[in-house]
Protein backbone atom coordinates (compact mmCIF):
# COMPACT_ATOMS: atom_id res chain seq x y z
CA UNK A 1 0.00 0.00 0.00
CA UNK A 2 3.08 2.27 0.16
CA UNK A 3 3.96 3.79 -3.21
CA UNK A 4 7.70 4.04 -3.82
CA UNK A 5 9.82 6.95 -5.02
CA UNK A 6 9.74 7.74 -8.73
CA UNK A 7 6.57 5.84 -9.64
CA UNK A 8 4.02 8.63 -9.95
CA UNK A 9 3.94 11.67 -12.22
CA UNK A 10 4.37 15.25 -10.95
CA UNK A 11 0.70 16.29 -11.18
CA UNK A 12 -0.44 13.19 -9.24
CA UNK A 13 2.17 13.84 -6.54
CA UNK A 14 1.14 17.51 -6.34
CA UNK A 15 -2.57 16.67 -6.12
CA UNK A 16 -1.88 14.09 -3.41
CA UNK A 17 0.25 16.54 -1.45
CA UNK A 18 -2.43 19.26 -1.70
CA UNK A 19 -5.19 16.95 -0.42
CA UNK A 20 -2.92 15.63 2.33
CA UNK A 21 -2.04 19.17 3.48
CA UNK A 22 -5.70 20.22 3.47
CA UNK A 23 -6.79 17.07 5.34
CA UNK A 24 -3.99 17.46 7.88
CA UNK A 25 -4.86 21.13 8.48
CA UNK A 26 -8.53 20.24 9.07
CA UNK A 27 -7.47 17.32 11.26
CA UNK A 28 -5.14 19.43 13.40
CA UNK A 29 -7.85 22.05 13.83
CA UNK A 30 -10.44 19.45 14.80
CA UNK A 31 -8.34 17.55 17.35
CA UNK A 32 -9.78 18.18 20.78
CA UNK A 33 -7.29 18.90 23.54
CA UNK A 34 -8.37 15.89 25.60
CA UNK A 35 -8.09 13.49 22.64
CA UNK A 36 -4.52 14.30 21.58
CA UNK A 37 -3.16 11.34 23.52
CA UNK A 38 -5.64 9.05 21.69
CA UNK A 39 -4.34 10.38 18.38
CA UNK A 40 -0.78 9.55 19.50
CA UNK A 41 -1.78 6.02 20.61
CA UNK A 42 -3.52 5.26 17.31
CA UNK A 43 -0.71 6.84 15.24
CA UNK A 44 1.73 4.58 17.10
CA UNK A 45 -0.45 1.53 16.41
CA UNK A 46 -0.56 2.46 12.71
CA UNK A 47 3.23 3.00 12.68
CA UNK A 48 3.95 -0.44 14.18
CA UNK A 49 1.16 -2.39 12.42
CA UNK A 50 3.06 -2.36 9.13
CA UNK A 51 5.70 -4.58 10.74
CA UNK A 52 3.18 -7.33 11.44
CA UNK A 53 3.36 -9.52 8.41
CA UNK A 54 0.50 -11.96 8.00
CA UNK A 55 0.81 -15.10 5.90
CA UNK A 56 -2.47 -16.64 4.81
CA UNK A 57 -1.97 -19.54 2.44
CA UNK A 58 0.13 -18.45 -0.51
CA UNK A 59 -0.58 -14.75 0.07
CA UNK A 60 1.15 -12.45 2.52
CA UNK A 61 0.66 -8.82 3.47
CA UNK A 62 1.06 -6.52 6.43
CA UNK A 63 -1.54 -4.88 8.64
CA UNK A 64 -2.46 -1.26 7.94
CA UNK A 65 -5.14 -0.41 10.53
CA UNK A 66 -6.40 2.70 8.75
CA UNK A 67 -9.98 1.54 9.44
CA UNK A 68 -9.76 1.73 13.22
CA UNK A 69 -7.59 4.87 13.13
CA UNK A 70 -10.22 6.65 11.03
CA UNK A 71 -13.20 5.21 12.87
CA UNK A 72 -11.96 6.58 16.19
CA UNK A 73 -10.23 9.77 15.01
CA UNK A 74 -12.19 11.13 12.03
CA UNK A 75 -10.24 13.92 10.31
CA UNK A 76 -7.52 13.63 12.98
CA UNK A 77 -6.57 10.43 11.11
CA UNK A 78 -4.83 12.68 8.55
CA UNK A 79 -2.12 14.05 10.90
CA UNK A 80 -1.87 10.65 12.64
CA UNK A 81 -1.34 8.75 9.38
CA UNK A 82 0.95 11.46 7.95
CA UNK A 83 3.24 11.29 11.00
CA UNK A 84 3.30 7.48 10.98
CA UNK A 85 4.02 7.35 7.23
CA UNK A 86 6.90 9.85 7.51
CA UNK A 87 8.43 7.70 10.26
CA UNK A 88 7.83 4.47 8.31
CA UNK A 89 9.52 6.02 5.29
CA UNK A 90 12.53 7.30 7.26
CA UNK A 91 13.01 4.36 9.64
CA UNK A 92 11.76 1.38 7.61
CA UNK A 93 12.23 2.65 4.02
CA UNK A 94 8.53 2.04 3.30
CA UNK A 95 7.29 4.18 0.41
CA UNK A 96 8.92 7.31 -0.95
CA UNK A 97 8.97 10.70 0.73
CA UNK A 98 7.94 12.40 -2.52
CA UNK A 99 4.95 10.03 -2.70
CA UNK A 100 4.04 10.82 0.91
CA UNK A 101 1.04 13.00 0.01
CA UNK A 102 -0.48 10.32 -2.22
CA UNK A 103 0.22 7.62 0.36
CA UNK A 104 -1.52 9.74 3.02
CA UNK A 105 -4.54 10.22 0.75
CA UNK A 106 -4.69 6.50 -0.11
CA UNK A 107 -4.83 5.54 3.57
CA UNK A 108 -6.45 8.52 5.30
CA UNK A 109 -9.39 9.29 3.00
CA UNK A 110 -10.98 5.82 3.50
CA UNK A 111 -10.24 6.21 7.22
CA UNK A 112 -12.26 9.44 7.42
CA UNK A 113 -15.11 7.86 5.43
CA UNK A 114 -15.22 4.96 7.88
CA UNK A 115 -15.62 7.45 10.74
CA UNK A 116 -18.65 9.11 9.20
CA UNK A 117 -20.20 5.85 8.00
CA UNK A 118 -19.70 3.56 10.97
CA UNK A 119 -19.18 5.59 14.16
CA UNK A 120 -22.96 6.23 14.57
CA UNK A 121 -23.44 2.44 14.84
CA UNK A 122 -20.89 1.96 17.63
CA UNK A 123 -22.50 1.23 20.99
CA UNK A 124 -25.99 0.47 19.63
CA UNK A 125 -25.59 -3.22 20.44
CA UNK A 126 -22.64 -5.58 20.73
CA UNK A 127 -23.44 -7.23 17.38
CA UNK A 128 -23.86 -3.91 15.63
CA UNK A 129 -20.64 -2.57 17.21
CA UNK A 130 -18.65 -5.58 16.01
CA UNK A 131 -20.25 -5.44 12.55
CA UNK A 132 -19.52 -1.70 12.22
CA UNK A 133 -15.91 -2.30 13.27
CA UNK A 134 -15.56 -5.24 10.90
CA UNK A 135 -16.95 -3.29 7.93
CA UNK A 136 -14.82 -0.28 8.84
CA UNK A 137 -11.63 -2.39 8.72
CA UNK A 138 -12.62 -4.31 5.60
CA UNK A 139 -13.99 -1.45 3.51
CA UNK A 140 -11.13 0.90 4.41
CA UNK A 141 -8.64 -1.50 2.84
CA UNK A 142 -10.92 -2.02 -0.17
CA UNK A 143 -11.29 1.74 -0.67
CA UNK A 144 -7.54 2.25 -0.17
CA UNK A 145 -6.85 -0.40 -2.83
CA UNK A 146 -9.13 1.44 -5.27
CA UNK A 147 -7.44 4.78 -4.52
CA UNK A 148 -4.02 3.17 -5.00
CA UNK A 149 -5.24 1.76 -8.32
CA UNK A 150 -6.49 5.22 -9.31
CA UNK A 151 -3.12 6.83 -8.42
CA UNK A 152 -1.24 4.22 -10.43
CA UNK A 153 -3.72 4.54 -13.31
CA UNK A 154 -1.91 7.69 -14.39
CA UNK A 155 1.24 5.58 -14.79
CA UNK A 156 -0.10 2.20 -15.89
CA UNK A 157 -3.15 3.48 -17.77
CA UNK A 158 -5.01 0.38 -16.73
CA UNK A 159 -7.16 1.18 -13.73
CA UNK A 160 -9.26 -2.00 -13.61
CA UNK A 161 -6.39 -4.44 -14.08
CA UNK A 162 -4.14 -2.63 -11.58
CA UNK A 163 -6.93 -2.25 -9.03
CA UNK A 164 -7.90 -5.89 -9.42
CA UNK A 165 -4.32 -7.01 -8.73
CA UNK A 166 -4.14 -4.79 -5.63
CA UNK A 167 -7.55 -5.90 -4.34
CA UNK A 168 -6.77 -9.59 -4.87
CA UNK A 169 -3.46 -9.21 -3.02
CA UNK A 170 -5.21 -7.47 -0.13
CA UNK A 171 -8.25 -9.76 0.33
CA UNK A 172 -6.67 -11.64 3.30
CA UNK A 173 -5.69 -8.36 4.95
CA UNK A 174 -9.22 -6.95 4.42
CA UNK A 175 -10.73 -9.88 6.33
CA UNK A 176 -8.07 -9.80 9.06
CA UNK A 177 -8.34 -6.03 9.50
CA UNK A 178 -12.13 -6.38 9.63
CA UNK A 179 -11.86 -8.93 12.46
CA UNK A 180 -9.13 -6.94 14.27
CA UNK A 181 -11.13 -3.70 14.04
CA UNK A 182 -14.37 -5.43 15.12
CA UNK A 183 -12.72 -6.94 18.20
CA UNK A 184 -10.78 -3.78 19.07
CA UNK A 185 -13.87 -1.58 18.96
CA UNK A 186 -15.89 -4.08 21.05
CA UNK A 187 -12.98 -4.33 23.50
CA UNK A 188 -12.47 -0.56 23.73
CA UNK A 189 -16.18 -0.03 24.35
CA UNK A 190 -15.96 -2.30 27.40
CA UNK A 191 -12.60 -1.41 28.92
CA UNK A 192 -11.56 1.96 27.46
CA UNK A 193 -14.73 3.76 26.29
CA UNK A 194 -12.97 7.15 26.52
CA UNK A 195 -11.22 6.41 23.22
CA UNK A 196 -14.58 6.25 21.38
CA UNK A 197 -15.54 9.79 20.36
CA UNK A 198 -18.47 11.06 22.41
CA UNK A 199 -19.83 13.33 19.73
CA UNK A 200 -21.51 10.94 17.39
CA UNK A 201 -22.06 13.35 14.56
CA UNK B 1 -21.07 -14.76 21.73
CA UNK B 2 -20.27 -18.19 20.34
CA UNK B 3 -19.65 -16.78 16.86
CA UNK B 4 -17.30 -14.17 18.33
CA UNK B 5 -15.38 -16.85 20.20
CA UNK B 6 -14.98 -18.86 16.99
CA UNK B 7 -13.86 -15.75 15.13
CA UNK B 8 -11.34 -14.99 17.89
CA UNK B 9 -9.85 -18.49 17.58
CA UNK B 10 -9.76 -18.18 13.77
CA UNK B 11 -8.01 -14.84 14.09
CA UNK B 12 -5.43 -16.17 16.56
CA UNK B 13 -4.75 -19.14 14.25
CA UNK B 14 -4.34 -16.79 11.29
CA UNK B 15 -1.85 -14.71 13.25
CA UNK B 16 0.30 -17.72 14.18
CA UNK B 17 2.50 -17.60 11.09
CA UNK B 18 2.76 -13.83 11.42
CA UNK B 19 6.22 -12.46 11.93
CA UNK B 20 7.87 -9.04 11.74
CA UNK B 21 9.01 -8.49 8.19
CA UNK B 22 9.61 -5.78 5.68
CA UNK B 23 6.72 -5.97 3.28
CA UNK B 24 7.18 -2.73 1.42
CA UNK B 25 10.87 -2.04 1.60
CA UNK B 26 11.66 -2.67 -2.05
CA UNK B 27 15.29 -3.50 -2.65
CA UNK B 28 17.41 -4.14 -5.71
CA UNK B 29 21.01 -5.05 -5.12
CA UNK B 30 23.55 -5.48 -7.95
CA UNK B 31 27.19 -6.42 -8.28
CA UNK B 32 29.67 -7.23 -11.07
CA UNK B 33 31.44 -10.57 -11.29
CA UNK B 34 33.16 -12.35 -14.22
CA UNK B 35 31.88 -9.92 -16.85
CA UNK B 36 28.31 -10.33 -15.68
CA UNK B 37 25.98 -8.05 -13.72
CA UNK B 38 24.13 -10.00 -11.05
CA UNK B 39 21.04 -8.66 -9.31
CA UNK B 40 18.91 -9.73 -6.36
CA UNK B 41 15.58 -8.07 -5.67
CA UNK B 42 13.33 -8.42 -2.65
CA UNK B 43 10.78 -6.80 -0.32
CA UNK B 44 13.13 -7.47 2.58
CA UNK B 45 15.01 -10.67 3.30
CA UNK B 46 12.16 -13.19 3.10
CA UNK B 47 9.95 -12.03 0.23
CA UNK B 48 11.69 -12.15 -3.11
CA UNK B 49 10.57 -9.83 -5.92
CA UNK B 50 9.57 -12.50 -8.45
CA UNK B 51 8.83 -11.82 -12.14
CA UNK B 52 9.72 -8.16 -11.67
CA UNK B 53 11.07 -6.06 -14.51
CA UNK B 54 14.62 -4.75 -14.35
CA UNK B 55 15.37 -1.89 -16.72
CA UNK B 56 18.99 -0.86 -17.17
CA UNK B 57 19.68 2.70 -18.25
CA UNK B 58 22.80 4.72 -18.95
CA UNK B 59 23.53 8.18 -17.54
CA UNK B 60 21.49 9.82 -20.30
CA UNK B 61 18.43 7.74 -19.41
CA UNK B 62 18.64 5.55 -22.51
CA UNK B 63 17.59 1.96 -21.98
CA UNK B 64 20.47 -0.42 -22.65
CA UNK B 65 18.96 -3.66 -21.33
CA UNK B 66 15.78 -5.09 -19.87
CA UNK B 67 15.00 -8.38 -18.15
CA UNK B 68 12.84 -10.16 -15.61
CA UNK B 69 13.71 -11.64 -12.21
CA UNK B 70 13.28 -15.36 -11.59
CA UNK B 71 11.40 -17.08 -8.74
CA UNK B 72 14.24 -16.22 -6.33
CA UNK B 73 14.23 -12.54 -7.31
CA UNK B 74 17.52 -12.99 -9.18
CA UNK B 75 18.52 -11.82 -12.63
CA UNK B 76 21.96 -11.82 -14.28
CA UNK B 77 23.11 -10.48 -17.63
CA UNK B 78 26.31 -9.76 -19.53
CA UNK B 79 27.72 -6.24 -19.18
CA UNK B 80 26.44 -4.40 -22.27
CA UNK B 81 29.16 -3.82 -24.89
CA UNK B 82 30.86 -0.42 -25.31
CA UNK B 83 29.37 1.05 -22.14
CA UNK B 84 31.21 4.22 -21.12
CA UNK B 85 28.82 5.38 -18.45
CA UNK B 86 27.41 4.50 -15.04
CA UNK B 87 24.46 2.15 -15.19
CA UNK B 88 21.19 2.67 -13.33
CA UNK B 89 19.23 -0.49 -12.65
CA UNK B 90 15.55 0.18 -12.09
CA UNK B 91 13.38 -2.49 -10.46
CA UNK B 92 9.63 -2.33 -11.13
CA UNK B 93 7.96 -4.74 -8.72
CA UNK B 94 4.33 -3.86 -9.53
CA UNK B 95 1.55 -1.88 -7.79
CA UNK B 96 3.67 1.14 -6.96
CA UNK B 97 6.83 -0.67 -5.85
CA UNK B 98 10.05 0.57 -7.40
CA UNK B 99 13.72 0.72 -6.45
CA UNK B 100 17.04 1.67 -8.04
CA UNK B 101 20.67 0.64 -7.85
CA UNK B 102 23.60 2.46 -9.44
CA UNK B 103 26.74 0.75 -10.76
CA UNK B 104 29.60 3.12 -11.46
CA UNK B 105 31.65 2.81 -14.66
CA UNK B 106 34.67 1.89 -12.52
CA UNK B 107 32.81 -1.08 -11.05
CA UNK B 108 31.98 -2.25 -14.59
CA UNK B 109 35.61 -2.11 -15.79
CA UNK B 110 37.70 -3.25 -12.83
CA UNK B 111 37.05 -6.81 -11.61
CA UNK B 112 36.06 -6.71 -7.93
CA UNK B 113 38.38 -8.18 -5.31
CA UNK B 114 37.18 -10.69 -2.73
CA UNK B 115 37.18 -7.83 -0.22
CA UNK B 116 34.85 -5.76 -2.47
CA UNK B 117 32.45 -8.68 -2.82
CA UNK B 118 32.39 -9.24 0.94
CA UNK B 119 31.75 -5.53 1.53
CA UNK B 120 28.95 -5.59 -1.05
CA UNK B 121 27.36 -8.65 0.57
CA UNK B 122 27.48 -6.95 3.96
CA UNK B 123 25.77 -3.91 2.45
CA UNK B 124 23.09 -6.22 1.02
CA UNK B 125 22.46 -7.82 4.41
CA UNK B 126 22.18 -4.38 6.02
CA UNK B 127 19.60 -3.35 3.43
CA UNK B 128 17.56 -6.49 3.97
CA UNK B 129 17.55 -6.63 7.75
CA UNK B 130 14.34 -5.94 9.67
CA UNK B 131 13.95 -2.64 11.54
CA UNK B 132 15.59 -2.61 14.96
CA UNK B 133 13.67 -2.28 18.23
CA UNK B 134 15.52 1.00 18.72
CA UNK B 135 13.96 2.41 15.53
CA UNK B 136 10.47 1.21 16.52
CA UNK B 137 10.70 2.70 20.03
CA UNK B 138 12.29 5.85 18.60
CA UNK B 139 9.40 6.26 16.16
CA UNK B 140 6.80 5.91 18.91
CA UNK B 141 8.72 8.39 21.08
CA UNK B 142 8.70 10.93 18.21
CA UNK B 143 4.92 10.49 17.78
CA UNK B 144 4.34 11.22 21.48
CA UNK B 145 6.71 14.21 21.41
CA UNK B 146 4.78 15.65 18.47
CA UNK B 147 1.52 15.00 20.34
CA UNK B 148 2.98 16.88 23.29
CA UNK B 149 3.83 19.79 20.98
CA UNK B 150 0.27 19.85 19.61
CA UNK B 151 -1.09 19.66 23.16
CA UNK B 152 1.12 22.59 24.16
CA UNK B 153 -0.05 24.64 21.16
CA UNK B 154 -3.70 23.93 21.97
CA UNK B 155 -3.55 24.61 25.69
CA UNK B 156 -5.95 27.25 26.95
CA UNK B 157 -4.38 30.36 28.51
CA UNK B 158 -4.79 30.66 32.26
CA UNK B 159 -7.05 33.70 32.74
CA UNK B 160 -6.76 34.02 36.52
Amino acid sequence: MHISEGVLSGPVLAAGAAIAVAGTAIGLKKIEYDRIVHVAILASAFFVASLIHVNVGPASAHLILNGIVGLLLGFAAFPAILTALVLQSVFFQYGGLTALGVNVVVMAVPAVFSHYLFLPLIGKSSTLTFTAGFLSGLLSILFSSLLLGAALWFTDKNFFETSLVIIMANIPIMIIEGIVTGFCVTFFLKVYPEIIPKKKL
Amino acid sequence: MKIKNILLIVFVLLMLPASPASAHKVIIFAWVEDGMIHTESSFGSKRKAKDSIITVMDEKGLMVHQGKTDQDGKYSFKIPDHIQSDLILNLTAGTGHQAQWKLSRDELKIPPSQKDIQAAMKEKETLEESPSVFKIIGGIAIIFLLALAVKFSKRKPNLK
